[in-house]
């Protein structure tokens, strides 16, 4: 009980006095304009539909995901779509961990709102059969920092989510047409969502005071204000919601300028949000052509990280993607795979990054024949022979492969490309396949020169 | 000379982020010297090594210490720091100081207090007090007298408004010589302040716009070095005229 009251934030009479008192002269504590908004920052995490976004002080986290259910009877023709919030302790001494508090509801209930009262996404399009299955599109936004208005900057982590996720493709198939076959990213590209506009909250803060209205207020302003309404709406002027529960009531014309206001905010909100997605798309497209040769290098990550944590080597995170390069080169068939992992387990991790820099097809992007007539450069038949049987499985598996999710950064993948292809120039035979360590750490060494 | 190259390993991360786990010193180059160890240090037989990460500080003669900045402050006797009264009993006032109990305010612990005139608090005034009594698992005591019996400048505070920064900044905020953000402002500015060795800082001025500048300015004046926090000043006050 003590400790609960000594680590509780508290607000001193000076700080609500001076709150009130500045804002009279229209300056707020920290600099801002009363109809100012802080920087909005927008970053995206590595898998598509998962968004961070910080507004000032605020830090809001949203993660789309998507599940194949059973529909409303009602609605037999429509996915769904689900909100959850979670109040992280950790954002704020006052949330608590367990069942959603009031507050907590209130803000899942006001993005949710904005976006089924709207329309912003075309359930429709979920739909795979009807009456039977369709796609349930889950948002989770998790509070991560409380820096006053969760409200806004969950609802811009809720959209930058939904524009960037995207849902696995599947078609109808079967004896009878009726069996859905979900395919998962490798085969066939996963498709975003319909989005037809982007409803943006904008919340007001009242105070006591009628005529004193702020905008985006902060942790501090929001223990003083006495009224707060959130107005969702979208670029084009269309209000989708508005919410004002309880606190101080306002006049009709003070409602109509907030509105008006926010109007002329969403357009820039939507902007920004716009571009953010714009840039994460290129990059994504830009990871997926780069993809290639480390496609299968992924596979065994998971097997060989252990090892190599195991053997204490440090490395660089260029080693690190070296590596996995070399051993998507071997590592195509089951077999060989099982090979290298026990290898590997034997802490043997050196004679691996010995045997594959002798073959990397992929250095340049070459077609088959060049890749044939390089083995035949390379001499001996014992290494030859495996790299036969790795070539031939090769080409068919990077068809298939195509979009894996990928690791490895794309700036450093193209030095390690760079790299290797120099490797693979020289003359190589079944002696260089066994390396002794001062080799490797040579590599190490331009490795990072390089990186 | 001869010292330099004595103190050759300590003086090297003098100064520098050290993080647990480093050897600053060995013993066994040094023969017939007594070091005295701050806070966040340790001995490991010939080796000193470092507990906390923070910075490595020295004073002459032999003194070496770690320094490190965070949020929540570990009371210490003597310190002078800000509270907000939280509620009062019968004996005590309870003040949050932000650490880990809530502290005790004697009731009669203000200059000329008797049992007729004592003050009432309400919940949130903001106190500039000064810690007499802070014990590992008791609640801290605190008093608005100076260590003679006299107000000091303690007690309650008015106006103005308070915001909470790191242990680190309040440090550097009331180091001598002044710090140079605070000498920055000064020069163009006038207000009143007072800092807490808790990570509380209280500014007053006659305008709420100066008010709004020094908080500002100090508040992002942590990382940055001495230039630095001059720089950003001018820029900052440039950019308001």
């Amino acid at each position: 009980m003590d400790s609960r009251l000594a680590n509780s934030w508290r607000l001193t009479v000076n700080e609500k006095n001076f709150i009130k008192t500045a804002l009279q002269s229209e300056i707020r504590i920290d600099g801002r304009k009363p109809y100012e908004y802080r920087k909005i920052s927008i970053k995206f995490g590595r898998d598509d539909g998962s968004s961070e976004v910080q507004l000032g002080q605020t830090r809001v986290m949203g993660i789309v995901t998507t599940q194949l259910v059973q529909p409303y009877r009602d609605r037999p023709n429509e996915g769904t779509l689900s909100i959850f919030t979670e109040f992280s302790p950790m954002a704020d001494p006052s949330f608590e961990p367990g069942r959603p508090g009031e507050s907590a509801v209130e803000l899942g209930r006001i993005v949710d709102r904005g976006l089924r009262e709207s329309r912003a996404i075309d359930t429709e399009s979920l739909c795979v059969l009807a009456g039977k299955l369709v796609w349930a599109i889950r948002i989770d936004l998790h509070i991560l920092d409380n820096g006053g208005n969760l409200v806004d900057a969950s609802n811009i982590a809720a959209l930058s989510a939904l524009l960037t996720f995207r849902r696995p493709e599947c078609s109808l198939g079967g004896e009878d047409g009726q069996q859905v076959i979900v395919h998962p990213p490798e085969v066939k590209e996963p498709l975003p969502l319909t989005v037809h506009h982007l409803p943006i909250a904008i919340t007001f803060g009242f105070f006591n005071d009628e005529s004193i209205s702020v905008i985006d207020p902060t942790h501090n302003e929001e223990a003083v204000m006495s009224g707060r309404m959130t107005a969702t709406v979208n670029a084009n002027g269309d209000i989708c919601a508005i919410q004002k529960a309880g606190g101080e009531g306002v006049t009709q014309r003070v409602i109509m300028q907030c509105l008006q206001l926010a109007i002329a905010k969403a357009t820039g909100i939507t902007k920004q949000i716009k571009e953010a997605v714009e840039v994460y798309n290129t990059e994504r497209s830009l990871r997926k052509i780069k993809r290639h040769p480390t496609s299968v290098g992924t596979i065994v990550q998971g097997g060989q990280t252990q090892t190599s944590g195991k053997e204490g080597v440090s490395e660089s995170p260029g080693n690190h993607i070296e590596r996995l390069k070399q051993l998507s080169g071997e590592t195509c068939t089951s077999q060989s795979s099982e090979e290298r992992k026990t290898t590997s387990t034997d802490g043997n991790a050196k004679n691996l990054i010995r045997g594959p820099t002798t073959w990397d097809p992929y250095s340049k992007g070459v077609g088959p024949e060049l890749l044939k007539t390089s083995l035949a450069s390379q001499g001996t038949s014992m290494p030859n022979e495996k790299q036969d049987l790795r070539n031939e499985k090769k080409p068919g598996e990077a068809e298939v492969e195509g979009h894996h999710p990928e690791d490895a950064n794309p700036g450093s993948s193209a030095i390690n490309e760079s790299l290797t292809g120099l490797q693979t120039k020289k003359e190589r035979t079944l002696e260089d396949a066994v390396k002794p360590k001062s080799k490797r750490k040579k590599k190490a060494s331009s490795k990072t020169g390089a990186s | 000379m001869e010292i330099n190259k004595q103190l050759g390993s300590p003086a090297s991360f003098v100064d520098q982020t050290v993080v647990p786990g480093d050897v600053v010193l060995d013993l066994s180059t040094m023969t017939n010297k007594t070091i005295k160890l701050g806070g966040g240090l340790r001995q490991d037989c010939d080796s000193i090594s470092v507990m906390k990460a923070g910075k490595l500080r020295s004073s002459k003669p032999n003194k070496y210490w770690v320094e490190s900045s965070q949020k929540r402050y570990v009371p210490c006797v003597e310190d002078t720091i800000l509270g907000i009264a939280v509620d009062s009993k019968a004996d005590n006032f309870l003040v949050d100081i932000k650490g880990p109990a809530l502290a005790f305010l004697p009731v009669l612990a203000f200059e000329g207090g008797t049992r007729r005139n004592i003050p009432k608090f309400e919940v949130g005034t903001l106190l500039y007090v000064r810690v007499v009594k802070a014990n590992i698992g008791m609640n801290p005591e605190l008093s608005c007298t100076d260590a003679s019996g006299k107000a000091a400048e303690f007690g309650p505070l008015k106006d103005g408004f308070m915001f909470e920064t790191s242990i680190g900044l309040s440090r550097m905020l009331l180091s001598s010589p002044t710090c140079p953000v605070l000498e920055a402002l000064g020069k163009k500015l006038s207000f009143e302040i007072a800092v807490g060795l808790n990570g509380r800082v209280w500014v007053n001025a006659a305008s709420p716009y100066t008010v709004v500048v020094v908080a500002n300015a100090i508040m992002n004046s942590e990382s940055l070095s001495s230039t630095q926090q001059i720089i950003m000043v001018d820029n900052l006050l440039k950019s308001i005229q």
